[in-house]
């Protein structure tokens, strides 16, 4: 259940129908020119500020009607959907990523977006892997960087984090990105919202409703590491019932291999075929039904025998929200997702197919004056198939909960304080519970100061569980999280937030030796861990025509085994991790059809580990677009990684410099 | 699939009312309370009402979800869209949308006094001769400035309860 519960941003965007071409609807609209006089150069920052003006049929007219000028001229013009909150009011370390940014960046594919949040760490292990997470434990980068299993991701409320090895195939998760409507990325435990495995933090990706992309879109990318993107999609409101509005799309990505640092091909080019639909029902002013679904096929490492991967899956999902009132609310949900993966020709081919049916209810209502409760539950079942390696082969995983929030307002709205839990019964581990305190005060209109702590729990996956099995059972993991936090906009063009965090994790995963002559190591939880950080972001509107967001991320850890049977390897396996991130986006107009953007990162050296795995030495990277836009045409030429011929980001492909063009039409 | 190939593509205009809009909407409707229209303003008992609507619609069809079957001192309540000055023949709520602000000075120095209250959200319509404006403060909530001489020169009578609430504009 994702796009309402964390606070709506906002995106820069007046969503005034007067600007109702979106490829005219910049910033540029919101702010007013701005003659520069300092030149920021160094702290660059996103979170955006002004929540947007953003479309609701939540105010029945009947309702409007009754209410007096005094109270019409007091209702704030903000977005209302779950919380009408502004993103710096709110306790936690938050950054989006909007359309608007997703726009004026060089990505093709949603793993690529998340370099644009400083708080995330992300590196791109082959040519459709990525190894991301928040707030550290980016695991040894084996198979394709998938030992990162403490973030928790979801689409639309779907959750796309596989109880296999418990982490996200992003080769798989590509949503058509002109559709997207935010990326939200919270940094630090969201086990209380969210659910289990949301220990380090949670990415929520909101498309678009249908009654937002209406038209025709199209648009084809080639270049010399993708070989081609295609993308349509169609949005239409129907005749018949003019409350009814959908979308159909399909995309076609083909992408080369990459090279090993041997100058080898790695073997890892690949394809994929994606389509989906997506209807949305506003029959009356205070409901509306939503109907998405996708399905996918694609071919991976399609020049080598051995590797070669097929993948398809299918979902579709229904929700429906009814809203009582600006402070009351209800949302019903329920999904069907559907994986499947296969190895076909290697030595031992391996097959996993995954069955998921999730559902979900949440009510959100007021309580008294100062009480804003938001409670619900879920039933969600996995089961599972494999042909080898776990024991047993099928798995069936129900998994219940039940969380309650309050949001207390103290000391007339400048204090508000959030406690809550989430309840939770799994297969594994049996009964998790997840609380968390949140304090967060409000001196001014433009600064928050916030506080919390969090306790969030990893449920086991397949991975740790079924494939080394033995008498002593694998754990869930747990953190206990410390956050501070500090949100403010000193002028109306800049947005500056702050986090600070100290985390502390029991029973975390190692590899033991054991005496046995079977299985002579196995997975269990017998390492500890504190880890502590900080995450700087900003947004900055240099000038009319110029923004600039960007970040900071300081991460380190200290990791240690709480018996001698661990084997060394345990620490790079859970954390191979950079200590220092920045990145920095810039969006310029340079004249009214022209813009030009560029997103440089730096990331710090990550050191090797035993049985020779390398050191990672510091990268900088540096993405430029050049895009002109006339009526509803745009051209882009786009180079990513400029910097280097080719570097490495994690396991032992290497990152080509690449160059695409791409042409899109809006109709 | 066939009705997909059609692309019955609408326009914005229809697909997205935003809060603020809503929010204006009702306060065209909710100036058919407080003001007061001279007898001059209606040539007949059975005359409408009529709330029009000048330039691009950002209402949607909000402003029919609001005074569709309202009456105002018993004439029946139509809404009106024009595109144009010359297209106006009766009218006695005027919103004026920023698009047309062109055109806006001369029209409204040729109303000589007619009864029409015009509204508008163009930051310098009170310059060029506008009653109400529509201006959004820095809590984000709508608010209203009003040309208290533009309203005495089209004969209009502002209820007390209405002005003590906007800002009141003060040529310069």
């Amino acid at each position: 259940m994702a796009d309402n519960l964390t606070p709506t941003q906002g995106s820069n965007r007046n969503r005034n129908v007067e600007n109702n071409f979106r490829s005219e609807r910049t910033w540029r609209t919101v702010f007013p020119y701005n003659p520069f006089i300092i030149f920021l150069f160094l702290a660059l920052v996103p979170a955006i500020l002004e929540a947007q003006v953003e479309d609701t049929l939540l105010l029945p007219a009947e309702r409007l009607k009754k209410l007096s000028l005094e109270d019409l001229m007091n209702i704030e013009v903000v977005s209302v959907s779950m919380r009408a909150e502004k993103l710096s009011e709110v306790a936690s370390a938050i950054q989006v990523i909007t359309d608007n940014d997703i726009a004026h960046s060089a990505a093709t594919r949603l793993p690529e977006l998340l370099k644009l949040t400083p708080n995330i760490q992300m590196a791109q292990a082959n040519s459709h892997d990525w190894a991301i997470t928040a707030r550290g434990f980016n695991g040894l980068p084996s198979a394709g960087g998938i030992v990162a299993n403490k973030l928790l991701v979801m689409i639309d409320g779907r959750s796309v984090y596989s109880p296999l090895f418990g982490g996200v195939f992003w080769d798989v998760q590509n949503v058509m990105l002109e559709d997207v409507d935010k990326i939200e990325v919270v940094s630090g435990p969201g086990g209380t919202l969210w659910g289990a495995n949301a220990v380090n933090g949670v990415i929520n990706v909101v498309t678009k409703s249908s009654r937002e992309t209406q038209g025709l879109y199209v648009s084809g990318a080639s270049g010399n590491l993708l070989n081609d993107m295609a993308a349509v999609r169609i949005g239409a409101r129907s005749r018949v019932d003019t409350n009814l509005y959908y979308r159909i799309y399909a995309q076609h990505f083909d992408q080369n291999s990459t090279l090993f640092q041997s100058g080898a091909s790695a073997r890892d080019a690949w394809d994929m075929v994606q389509g989906g639909f997506r209807m949305d029902y506003y029959p009356s002013k205070a409901n509306i039904l939503t109907l998405q679904g996708d399905f996918y096929g694609g071919d991976e490492n399609k020049d080598s025998l051995l590797t070669r991967q097929i993948t398809n899956g299918q979902n579709v999902l229904g929700r429906f929200t009814h809203v009582f009132s600006d402070k009351s609310d209800l949302k019903i949900q329920a999904y069907y997702d559907r994986t499947y993966r296969l190895q076909p020709t290697a030595v031992a081919p391996f097959l996993y197919s995954l069955n998921t049916y999730d559902l979900d209810i949440q009510h959100r209502f007021s309580l008294g004056e100062r009480n804003s409760i938001l409670y619900g539950g879920g039933y969600r079942l996995e089961e599972d198939n494999t042909n080898r390696s776990l024991t047993p082969l099928s798995r069936e995983m129900p998994v219940y909960n039940v969380f309650i929030q309050d949001e207390i307002a103290l000391f007339a709205q400048k204090l508000k304080m959030t406690v809550g839990s989430k309840f939770l019964n799994n297969v594994f581990t049996g009964f998790e519970f997840q609380p968390c305190v949140r304090l967060a005060w409000t001196p001014g209109k433009s600064q928050t100061l916030w506080a919390s702590v969090s306790r969030a729990v990893r449920t086991p996956s397949r991975f740790d569980s079924d494939i080394l099995t033995s008498d002593v059972k694998f754990q869930s993991e747990k953190v206990m999280a410390y956050e501070l936090g500090y949100h403010l906009s000193p002028v109306k063009q800049l947005t500056l937030s702050f986090a600070a965090f100290f985390n502390h994790y029991n029973q975390l995963r190692s590899i033991d030796q054991t005496t046995s002559t079977t299985t002579p190591f196995i997975f269990t939880n017998d390492q500890r861990a504190e880890s502590w950080g900080f995450e700087f972001s900003g947004n900055y509107q240099v000038m009319e025509q110029w923004r600039l967001r960007g970040g900071y991320t300081y991460f380190d850890r200290n990791i240690w085994a709480v018996t001698p049977a661990v084997l060394p390897i345990s620490v790079a396996f859970e954390s191979m991790d950079p200590k220092n991130t920045w990145m920095i986006q810039s969006m310029l107009d340079v004249t009214r059809s022209l813009t030009f953007d560029l997103v440089g990162r730096y990331v710090d050296p990550v050191p090797g580990a035993q049985y020779s795995i390398p050191d990672v030495p510091a990268y900088y990277t540096c993405d430029a677009r050049l895009a002109w836009h006339r009526k509803g045409i745009e051209i882009s030429l786009v180079g990513q990684n400029l910097l280097q011929e080719s570097h490495i980001e994690t396991g032992r492909s290497t990152i080509p410099r690449a160059f695409y063009a791409k042409i899109t039409c809006k109709f | 699939m066939a009705v997909l190939l059609a692309w019955p593509v609408l326009s914005f205009a229809q697909a997205l009312v935003s809060v603020e809009y809503q929010l204006k909407a009702v306060f065209l409707f909710n100036f058919t309370r407080f003001v007061e229209w001279p007898p001059e303003a209606f040539t007949s008992d059975q005359e409408p009402f009529v709330i029009g609507v000048l330039g691009g619609n950002p209402f949607g069809s909000y402003l029919e979800d609001v005074g569709g079957n309202e009456k105002v001192n018993g004439h029946r309540l139509v809404i009106r869209y024009f595109n144009n000055y010359s297209e106006i023949k009766s009218c006695h709520i005027l919103y004026i949308n920023k698009t047309v602000m062109n055109e806006t000075r001369d029209f409204l120095s040729s109303m000589n006094g007619k009864p029409v209250l015009t509204v508008s959200d163009a930051s310098d319509f009170m310059k060029r001769g506008g009653i109400i404006r529509f201006y959004i403060n820095k809590d984000k909530k709508v608010q209203l400035e009003m040309n208290l001489d533009a309203a005495k020169a089209a004969k209009l009578q502002i209820s007390s309860k209405l002005i003590r609430l906007t800002e009141i504009y003060v040529p310069k």
